[in-house]
């Protein structure tokens, strides 16, 4: 019985492996093919690796290649890449520098050129006259052709009565000849008279109007002529020069008023003989110019009994400009003084113009003095921008003693500076014309340098 | 003439002095700076040993009131010196020194 039962036992599962069981069990046989199955995979699979393995090394041999192919390649080509581009690059700044350089050029080209001047707005009140506001603009054009030649003119545009009146009041071409001289021709500020030359300007001039000393025929304005100029180190100080040959000044002979007065407004000579003057500066120490200008000239009409009379005008000029801890601030001296003579004539010998015979040696001087001070080193700003000015000035009376009376005049001033060349001008002046009544004056005024 | 002549003299003496006087109230740096001998400099910017500032600040404050350096171009600098040369008779060598001191100052 157990031989039975053993027997059984082990007949049971091969009977079971041989046939299909329902149990989740496999049979021997489907075991078997299973594992048949499995090792031909395994076969398989190995056989695969082995040939994947051969094809990696055949690709690597071959990418090894292609990439020594492409290491001898690529250097020539990124040289002959960069070759091209760099020499399209310069070509690009070789096209792109020129039209850089060209558009510069088309902007400003050689020629500097700039439109400067200055304008200004005053209202005058005084004694014995109608109050009145008056206004100016003043456009200077200068033009730089080369660094050595250089145009400067200036025109004068006010209102007048019902009108514009229009003035050319200078117009220069000047060449520069060498660090120590320049030549220069045309219509110029005359050299001796050092307060038209360089502080005419109303932003410049520090009172309202000018000393009339200066402006009313003592000293010629503008000269009409040729100058040569220009400044030279004497060891530590500098002098400077100035000289002109000029269309001289005409003499009034036909008015009892003004006979033996120098006419310097009359552009055109009135005679062969031209006039001749200058002007040398010497500055002992910066900020300090002392000079001594003079004009000499034959100012009578050609063909008259007045040709051959000589007429000399002088003047001598301070300036001092100082920055003064001990005043807190900056002080500014300016003084001129000036003389003319006119050689002896006999005006209106004959009776015919009601006057003479009048004998006359002319003689005119005028001048003036005046010191500013503005307060630079305060610390408050608006007491910084404060000016306070006072001038002297004189013109002697007419030589024939029938015109004008000699005239002194005391100008108290006070400036506010909006800018370095804006500024609004207060100014009370004191003008007692020699026997006559006071011509007391108030002014107000607005100026602007650009 | 010879009386007019005299009183123009005397009239040069007198400024002479009292500029010299005046000196006093003076900055004496800049006096320190003028009485300096020493030959013009190599560089552009400098002339008889004043630097181009210097020379900005003796030359054109001695009439008005001195602009900023960036008020106007290095071009337009040219011209405003040049006409500024011409106008206060300074040499060509402060001129130089003059515009190079603006220009750098910008």
């Amino acid at each position: 019985m157990a031989v039975q039962t053993a027997l059984l036992t082990i007949a049971s599962p091969a009977a079971r492996a041989q046939e299909p069981t329902t149990d989740g069990y496999v049979t021997r046989k489907e075991y078997e093919e299973l594992k048949g199955q499995m090792l031909a995979m395994k076969k398989e699979l190995e056989a695969l690796k082995k040939e994947k393995g051969q094809v990696s090394k055949q690709e690597s041999l071959e990418s090894h290649a292609v990439a020594d192919v492409q290491k001898q390649v690529a250097p020539k080509q990124q040289n002959a890449e960069s070759q091209a581009t760099g020499d399209m690059h310069k070509e690009v700044i070789a096209e792109a520098a020129p039209s850089l350089a060209e558009l510069e050029a088309s902007l400003l080209g050689t020629t500097k050129f700039l439109l400067a001047g200055w304008a200004e707005a005053m209202y005058e009140q005084r004694n014995g006259r109608v109050s009145t506001f008056s206004a100016s603009f003043n456009p200077l054009f200068l033009w730089e052709l080369t660094p050595k030649i250089l145009f400067d003119g200036r025109l004068e545009i006010e209102p007048s009565g019902g009108g514009t009146n229009v003035n050319l009041v200078n117009a220069q071409i000047s060449y520069l000849l060498n660090d120590y001289m320049a030549l220069g021709a045309g219509e110029f500020f005359s050299p001796s008279n050092v307060f038209v030359e360089r502080f005419e300007p109303q932003w410049i001039n520090k009172l309202p109007d000018r000393p009339i000393g200066v402006y009313h025929g003592v000293l010629p304005n503008i000269s009409v002529g040729a100058q040569v100029r220009g400044g030279f180190p004497i060891g530590p100080t500098r002098a400077d020069y100035a000289f002109y040959v000029s269309n001289g000044p005409s003499l009034s002979t036909f008015n009892a008023r003004t006979a033996g007065t120098l006419d310097f407004n009359s552009y055109t000579d009135n005679n062969d003989n031209k006039a001749v003057g200058g002007r040398v500066g010497f500055l002992p120490i910066p900020g300090v110019e002392v000079g001594y200008g003079f004009e000499t000239s034959k100012p009578g009409f050609q063909g008259t009994t007045f040709a051959d009379l000589q007429a000399l005008v002088q003047s001598v000029d301070l300036e001092i400009t100082r920055d003064s801890d001990l005043l807190k601030g900056r002080f500014n001296v300016f003084a001129q003084y000036a003389w003319s003579k006119v050689g002896h004539a006999v005006y209106d010998p004959d009776g015919s113009l009601g006057f003479g015979p009048l004998p006359l040696t002319a003689k005119r001087d005028g001048g003036y003095a005046e010191i500013a001070y503005r307060p630079t080193k305060l610390d408050i700003d608006f007491l910084r921008n404060l000016e306070m000015i006072f001038r002297w000035d004189h013109l002697s009376g007419d030589p024939s003693g029938l015109g004008d009376p000699s005239e002194t005049r005391w100008t108290l001033g006070l400036n506010y500076w909006l800018s370095p060349s804006t500024v609004v001008k207060a100014a009370y002046e004191w003008d007692k014309p020699n026997g006559e009544p006071n011509e007391n004056a108030l002014f107000f005024q607005t100026a602007i340098g650009f | 003439m010879i009386t007019t002549l005299n009183r123009s003299v005397l009239a040069a003496f007198v400024l002479l002095f009292a500029s010299t006087t005046l000196s006093l109230f003076a900055d004496p740096k800049a006096n320190g700076k003028a009485a300096n001998t020493s030959n013009s400099a190599a560089s552009t910017d400098s002339y008889m040993g004043l630097s181009g500032e210097e020379l900005w600040s003796n030359n054109c404050l001695r009439c008005h009131n001195i602009r900023p350096p960036t008020m106007y171009s290095n071009a337009q600098w040219d011209v405003i010196v040049h006409h500024m040369r011409l106008r206060a008779n300074i040499t060509g060598q402060e001129q130089r020194a003059i515009v190079e001191f603006l220009k750098s100052a910008k």
